[in-house]
């Protein structure tokens, strides 16, 4: 079926919901007593006035106490002067209390409340391994969108310049900086310091970090329900692959950037596996015994290594997983890629179509997530 | 056709079988689609308007040029110099959306006017010196027109914003507010309206008023009619009394969407408010 | 005609998504078969202030909505012209001729139909609005019998307003999108039913629910199975966006896949119920041919091709390891030839080969034009009798169009 139309998901199930939402009628009645003489409202309570309460929040009791955890714009969240404002609050003129600025969750860091809101743009934090495209070359640094509200920076003084990390950097390089980054390229690297302002300084001083390529990009930010990648232990991994396709590496960037590609072997990696690695190609397999100059070699490459088929279909395969959770609505983090990957493979191999269909559209899509969820 | 306002006379409903305080059917979304950073559609009665916002966002070398030629619409704020971010609002109303299908073109003088009306009006809650350098993006569809269009608007760009996770002091909930006989009739008791539908806006003086949340600060104000300036004030307070109504009902389609978020796991839980004085 | 926008995408990556899909079969980077389309939600009659509405969202989250709305319109005579959709064989009627106004006797006009396109961030006289909106107009206008339906007596037609709105920002190319829209929004277009006879001031039945389709439905008992293969009735037409990459055909391309394109193609094709033979001879349209596919129930026709420039040309050429000077041995501080020097650390690929020569793994973007071939197999690929554009228009048709 080269096609599939499905018909819209039913409208909001605003009133439906009652079997999984006990009514709460304390939750905003006390707001409904406003003035005007009664008559006032909804006709035929088509938004229905009952918030389910979170009846789901089972692992710590205390919450369901409360109706919910979810702060609105305008809504005060304390009045305590013990507290201090964090990100998505604000204090209200006039007042002490702490308002909420965003609609989101409270969080808590010591005497700090900040509400993280449901959905928002990427903000960076020093430390934050992110995916980034290059759009704009300047003359002593390149602008790189990261997904956030801002462009971030990234300095020429804060790469490592070929052949050697310890180099000075000289006007050379300035003037041919387009030869390591050009516009539209991608790069992994990490936060180093953050503006005033919010915007964010890169730097790649770190074999893990530069170019990328031998493999597709994924933009789960501002996509989907509001999954998309969390900060977590880890954001690089390199994975086995089913069908014989060697090894992939997967980059999340904490911005929602991410990268699947390939496994190249580090030199590192190729002196002590003795240079076997399969297609590790014309650019790492010269022969050059510093490994610091191999590897400031492939980081500015824009050459791909040959890839074969399986591996290919495997990046795709991937990608689709990623693509799935993001539809719908889970988190991206390692655990869920490597888990939904097996999955996946597990879907393809009974499928009709054999285990050579990536596909994960729509339904598999869907099948998949409840087949993560239910684990 | 003129209204007939003998018959609310005597029988105090309107021509829609409302009461005078009554607000229309409302029914609301946010998250509409995928791709955008926030996302909503609106229904007041008939007026059904759409909302997307792209943004806060740096207009790069490339993208600036385009998002900022082709908006036609009001900006608010002084772009990068100002360490504010601009609010552009773009309108497209759609050829379909009125009884008479007319072509609004983009120059339209109106349109741009509503379009100035709702960057204020956004610009007054959102905290937009949060993005220095940014642009947002704020492109509205009228799909269709029963009056009361302005306040649709600014209702269905405030939940979208609410949806990009941009900080705002509080919403921006807008509503209109009539008088039930017209400035000729010069009548001393006649009895304030909200919300007015596309045939009482053509007959009747009106108003559009938006507040800034629950308080009685007042956002927009905007009156195109004729009425005596004694009725004025009654109309203002019905209006009033509509933005926080309206308020209430934008906040709980944006608590239904957030707790429904909460469950599925897509947001962590976070504290709840009765937890913050413990420990 | 550039009618795409630009796309930022590292020459790495076009090398990449080049080189899967120039695989066969093809690894489509979201795991599609080559002619599958993406997974799309529908619906009709969503505005109830129009005669048809359609809303299409994609899975990416591009939406578009289309409103189409009729006036009656008094026919303006023109006494000696021929309008230039006419069929051979009327009597224009110029004058108030006698002759009887039997059904073979109607008419259009390709003015009784008005198109507007918008999409959010272009103004409405930018050259890519302008042309996405010519490109589904000729379609629908392209052999006349589409006007001819809006025919209602000798002195009175409807006038068709199609507003085309595309709500998403235009994240990949729209005109599959906007067509696909159009479609479903004119399958459920409805025209009040005419009540007055002959040539005197039409009148019309005011009950909504006995107003006939536009398109008169196929088979009101079954309209919702998709498998019928007894729908033989006319259809709107559909543009559908093919593209080449080296011998793959791709349908519905994706951002991405269209920046790798070898060649893209607009493809308009419709389904007619009979066969009519018409030596059309368009200027206008830039390419055109005239092929009748025959398959069990449903003719489906050429309308109109035209190419898409694809964005692949425009993007910046990937710099092969050799040729590459941050690549390879160290640049020294002395600002040294770098090119010495790689040759004596790689010395793999002759140095200046990569400028006029592929090497693997570098992208190059498409130079002159597509092949012929090529060209020629897309076109005969939407064609195929029982392929793609029947399962589409019959899951199009499958739609509820309540």
């Amino acid at each position: 079926m080269p096609i599939t139309i499905l018909p819209p998901k039913p409208a909001r199930p605003l009133n439906t919901s009652h079997g999984a939402h006990p009514e709460d009628g304390s939750s905003l009645s006390s707001d409904e007593s406003d003035s005007g003489g009664g008559g006032v409202g909804l006709d035929d309570g088509d938004i229905s006035m009952n918030l389910p309460p979170t009846t789901t929040t089972t692992k710590n009791p205390a919450h369901s106490s409360h109706a919910h955890s979810l702060v609105t714009p305008g809504e005060s969240i304390t009045s305590d002067p013990q507290w201090m404002r964090g990100h998505g609050t604000y204090i209200a003129t006039d007042t002490t209390a702490i308002t909420s600025s965003v609609a989101g969750t409270i969080t808590r860091t010591n005497k700090l409340l900040s509400v993280r809101p449901l959905r928002a743009r990427y903000t960076p934090e020093v430390g934050d391994l992110v995916v980034g495209r290059i759009v704009e070359v300047q003359a002593k640094r390149w602008r790189v969108d990261v997904g956030s509200t801002q462009l971030a920076a990234l300095p020429l003084s804060a790469i490592n310049l070929p052949g050697g990390i310890l180099r000075k950097r000289t006007e050379t390089d300035e003037l041919q900086i387009r030869t390591f980054f050009a516009e539209g390229d991608l790069v992994v690297a990490e936060v180093q310091q953050l503006f005033g302002d919010g915007g964010a300084v890169l730097h790649t001083r770190s074999l893990r970090y530069g170019k990328l390529r031998n493999g597709v990009f994924v933009a789960v930010s501002g996509v989907g329900g509001g999954g998309g990648v969390v900060r977590s232990r880890r954001q690089v991994w390199t994975m086995d692959v089913a069908q014989g396709a060697g090894q992939v590496d997967v980059i999340l960037g904490v911005n929602g950037y991410v990268w699947i590609s390939k496994h190249v072997e580090t030199p590192a990696e190729l002196e002590a596996g003795g240079a076997t690695g399969a297609g590790a190609g014309a650019g790492a397999g010269v022969g050059i015994t510093n490994m610091e100059e191999i590897v400031s070699a492939t980081m500015y490459s824009s050459q791909n290594d040959p890839i074969e088929v399986e591996t290919m279909r495997e990046i795709a395969r991937l990608r689709g997983v990623v693509m799935a959770l993001v539809e719908n609505g889970l988190r991206v983090d390692e655990d869920m890629v490597v888990k939904g990957y097996h999955e996946a493979v597990e879907m393809a191999l009974a499928s009709a179509d054999g285990p050579e269909d990536v596909y994960l559209g729509d339904e598999r899509g869907q099948q998949l997530a409840a087949a993560l969820t239910g684990l | 056709m003129p209204l007939d306002t003998s018959t609310y006379n005597l029988a105090l409903l309107r021509v829609d079988g409302r009461r005078w305080n009554e607000l229309r059917r409302v029914h609301a979304q946010i998250r509409t689609q995928a791709a955008a950073d926030g996302s909503s559609y609106l229904e007041m009665g008939h007026t059904k308007v759409m909302c997307v916002v792209t943004g806060p966002t740096e207009p790069g070398p490339r993208r600036g040029g385009a998002a900022a030629g082709g908006a036609g619409g009001g900006g608010v704020g002084s772009g990068g110099a100002g360490g504010k971010a601009e609010i552009v609002v773009g309108i497209v109303i759609a050829g379909f959306s009125s009884v008479d299908r007319k072509r609004y073109g983009r120059g339209d003088k109106r349109t741009l006017e509503l379009a100035s009306t709702v960057s204020n009006a956004l610009a007054a809650s959102l905290h937009t010196n949060l993005f220095p350098h940014s642009q947002i993006n704020i492109s509205l569809h009228v799909l269709s027109q029963d009056g009361s269009l302005l306040a649709a608007l600014i209702n269905a760009a405030t939940l979208a914003c609410v949806d990009a996770g941009i900080p705002m002091t509080d919403y921006v909930a807008a509503c209109t507010a009539g008088s039930t006989s017209t400035y000729a009739a010069n009548d001393e008791g006649a009895d304030p309206l909200l919300d007015l539908n596309h045939q009482e806006e053509q007959e009747l003086p009106g108003l559009t008023v938006a507040t800034l949340g629950n308080s009685d600060r007042v956002a927009v104000l905007v009156c195109e009619s004729r009425v005596q300036i004694s009725r004025l004030e009654g109309m203002l307070a019905v209006g009033v009394d509509g933005c926080k109504q309206m308020r209430e009902i934008l906040d709980r389609v944006v608590r239904e969407k957030g707790v429904r978020m909460i469950q599925e796991g897509t947001v962590e839980k976070g504290v709840g408010l009765g937890d913050i004085d413990m420990d | 005609m550039a009618s795409s926008q630009h796309v930022l995408l590292s020459p790495a990556e076009l090398a990449y998504l080049h080189a899967s899909l120039s695989l066969i079969p093809p690894i489509r980077p979201d795991g599609r078969s080559p002619t599958q389309f993406r997974p799309l939600v529908a619906e009709t009659g969503i505005l109830p202030g129009t005669n048809g509405s359609a809303r299409i969202c994609f899975a990416d989250g591009t939406e578009a909505i289309v409103g189409v709305k009729a006036e009656v319109e008094r026919t303006a005579l023109r006494p000696g012209e021929d309008t230039i959709y006419l069929e051979e064989g009327g009597l224009e009627g110029g004058d108030d001729g006698e002759e009887g106004s039997s059904e073979d006797k109607r008419k259009g006009d390709a003015s009784w139909v008005e198109m507007t396109v918008e999409i959010p961030g272009l103004r409405d006289d930018d050259s890519g609005t302008a042309f996405l909106s010519a490109m589904l107009s000729e379609a629908l206008l392209a052999d006349g019998e589409f006007a001819r339906r809006l025919w209602i007596n000798r002195r009175f037609h409807w006038k068709l307003y199609l507003d085309i709105i595309l709500i998403s920002p235009p994240l990949s190319y729209p005109l599959p999108l906007l067509s696909l829209t159009t479609h479903l929004a004119l399958l459920s277009t409805r025209l009040p039913r005419l009540k007055s006879e002959g040539d005197e001031d039409p009148f019309f039945d005011d009950d909504w629910a006995a107003a006939p389709y536009l398109f008169p439905r196929s088979s009101e008992t079954s309209a919702h199975t998709t498998t019928s293969t007894t729908s033989t009735s006319t259809r709107p037409p559909i543009t559908l966006l093919v593209m080449a990459v080296a011998n793959n055909i791709i349908f519905d391309p994706s951002k991405e896949e269209l920046a790798v394109a070898d060649a893209a193609l607009a493809v308009s094709v419709t389904s007619t119920s009979s066969h009519t033979t018409t030596a059309d001879a368009d200027p206008i349209r830039q390419a055109q041919a005239q092929e009748q596919e025959e398959k069990e129930g449903r003719n489906l026709r050429l309308l109109s091709i035209r190419t898409i420039d694809p964005p692949s040309r425009l993007t910046p050429p990937g710099v092969a390891n050799a040729a590459n000077a941050a690549y390879g041995a160290s640049l020294g501080a002395s600002g040294q030839q770098p090119q010495q020097q790689q040759q004596k650390s790689t010395a793999v690929v002759p140095v200046m080969a990569s400028e006029t020569e592929a090497v693997e793994g570098v992208w190059r973007p498409p130079r002159g034009g597509a092949k012929r071939a090529v060209l020629g197999a897309l076109v005969q690929k939407v064609l195929e009798g029982g392929g793609v554009v029947d399962e589409v228009l019959d899951a199009l048709e499958g739609v509820d169009l309540g």
